[in-house]
């Protein structure tokens, strides 16, 4: 089988496992729509406030809900040792590695159809068709951003009992330029961009991703290698 | 004397070069002693 | 034992001795800058600290590609005291720079391209030794420091550039014209002063690794981790 196939294959699993359980999915989207609904307590009801904040709120969502879902997609992994016979059966580890981002990335595109229209309505934001589709577009790339490094760290943390800490730690500081240009961009696009720089923003997101993905397909079989 | 010239500021001068010196000294204290109990345990 | 702790404790002395010439030439010699007044003087060692940080952060990276490539305790030692000891760097160059904001700005802090740079590579590098902290296991404990200092480190250049992009209108750079030869000196006294004694640090580090390495060898053969399964690495 090739790589491609053998990636395909747990991506097809991950997905599998994934509807059979909802659990997973609900309960991050709710988080997400949780951590929005905090946010506009943090601003208070001004709602010029709101509104300028809105990309960055919207950013942060994803980025709290993304820890919860990329620790929780190693965790099933621990559970009943998965993880063990899924390293023994003829499945390269760098394709496992670019299995699971791609899973981890579709799993934090799913969450755009239901943070964006909360953001939007609780930040009285408008936004064309057009703009709406500029931004699932960033929201891909920023999910690509955030899976590419987060699925090395969380199969690296996925056994240690201070995952939930070490995880964010290693992370967020990590992601900062996906954050940086992920809500530069989305600002724009929900206020306007007089200077057309959201291309600018949305190749740094890209290169991010490409460098990340590239860079931890090397690492991740040395990361495994002596079992998860 | 040109515009816009910073005068005086000698307290942050001292106070930059004390938290240099405080922290290369704590820092190498902590080593001698890490060291020194790793190597006699 | 012996003679390896003559060549550090001598480079170490000598950092210490040029770090008193140094700062003695920077604070006592060197005129007083045009526009920055006495202020100035904190570059003195504020540059130094820079310098060195970065290069101790490369350094890691690159032992850390040799400790993956290896997998020899040493270089895991090397890695691991080359991102402590550029923490520590780090950590004093953050409060100088803060020092320096307010003394020049007026502000404690201010999210200038370097200082904010500094402050995210801080959190980058601890990151890395909280990971090793709760990694039991030695091997695995230097794979995952080695992975974790070059993720880490190829962050360093995005970071930079996008925080330029971020502030899109930034200071315009207060070099001087025309730079007295006692300004230059200081700084390159300093800069070697700096490194020395970084070296001499990172020698302590690696003896502390290795002393300890050998000591868990010793003490606890047994406590090989379970492959896969616990959840208690």
């Amino acid at each position: 089988m090739s790589l491609f196939r053998q990636a395909l294959t747990v991506v097809r699993k991950d997905l599998l496992l994934e509807w059979r359980g909802k659990g997973r999915l609900i309960s991050v989207l709710l988080f997400g729509v949780v951590t929005l609904l905090l946010f506009s307590f943090a601003v208070g009801p001004d709602s010029t406030l709101m509104r300028a904040a809105a990309g960055g709120f919207l950013v942060l969502a994803l980025l709290l809900s993304s820890t919860l879902g990329l620790s929780e997609s190693f965790r099933v992994e621990q559970e009943q040792r998965a993880i063990e016979g899924l390293l023994l059966l003829p499945v390269d580890p760098i394709a496992l590695y670019y299995g699971k981002t791609l899973s981890n990335t579709l799993f934090l595109m799913l969450l755009a159809p239901v943070l964006t229209p909360v953001a939007l309505i609780l930040y009285s934001v408008q936004l064309d068709l057009q703009g709406l589709a500029v931004l699932l577009g960033l929201w891909t790339l920023a999910a690509a951003g955030l899976s590419a490094p987060g699925t090395l760290y969380a199969a690296m943390t996925s056994r240690l009992q201070s995952q939930d800490v070490l995880l964010p730690l290693l992370l967020f500081p990590l992601v900062i330029p996906v954050l940086m240009g992920a809500v530069k961009s989305i600002t724009l696009i929900l206020t306007g961009d007089p200077m057309s720089q959201v291309s600018a923003w949305a190749t740094l997101l890209a290169s991010f991703a490409i460098i990340y993905s590239s860079l931890c397909g090397l690492l991740f079989p040395h990361a495994i290698e002596e079992g998860i | 004397m040109p515009d816009g010239v910073i005068v005086g500021g000698w307290s942050y001068v001292i106070a930059a070069y004390s938290v240099t010196a405080a922290g290369l000294i704590a820092y190498a204290w902590s080593l001698v002693h890490r060291r020194r109990k790793a190597e006699l345990e | 034992m012996t003679r390896q702790f003559k060549w550090d404790s001598g480079l170490g002395l000598l950092g210490l001795l040029l770090l008193f010439v140094g700062s003695y030439i920077g604070l006592f010699v060197a005129p007083a800058e045009r526009y920055m007044g006495e202020t100035q003087r904190i570059m003195y060692v504020h540059v130094p600290c820079a310098w060195n940080a970065m290069l101790l952060y490369t350094l890691a990276f690159i032992f850390a590609i040799v400790s993956l490539w290896t997998h020899r305790p040493k270089w895991d030692a090397v890695t691991t005291a080359a991102v402590e000891v550029g923490i520590v760097l780090n950590a004093l160059l953050l409060v100088q720079g803060s020092i320096w904001a307010r003394a020049t700005w007026g502000v404690w802090w201010d999210w200038d391209v370097r200082l904010t740079t500094s402050l995210i590579m801080v959190l980058l590098f601890a990151g890395v030794l909280a990971l090793r902290s709760f990694v039991h296991d030695a091997g695995r404990r230097a794979t995952w420091t080695a992975i974790a200092t070059i993720v880490a480190f190829v962050d360093v250049p995005l970071v930079y550039f996008c925080v330029r992009w971020w502030r899109s209108l930034h200071q315009v750079q207060s070099t001087p014209d025309t730079v007295a030869p006692m300004m230059v000196v200081p700084l390159r006294i300093n800069a070697f002063a700096i490194l020395f004694l970084a070296i001499w640090m990172m020698a302590q580090r690696v003896r502390v690794e290795l002393a300890r390495r050998a000591q868990d060898q010793v003490a606890e053969p047994e406590r090989i981790a379970p492959i896969g399964g616990s959840t208690n690495a």
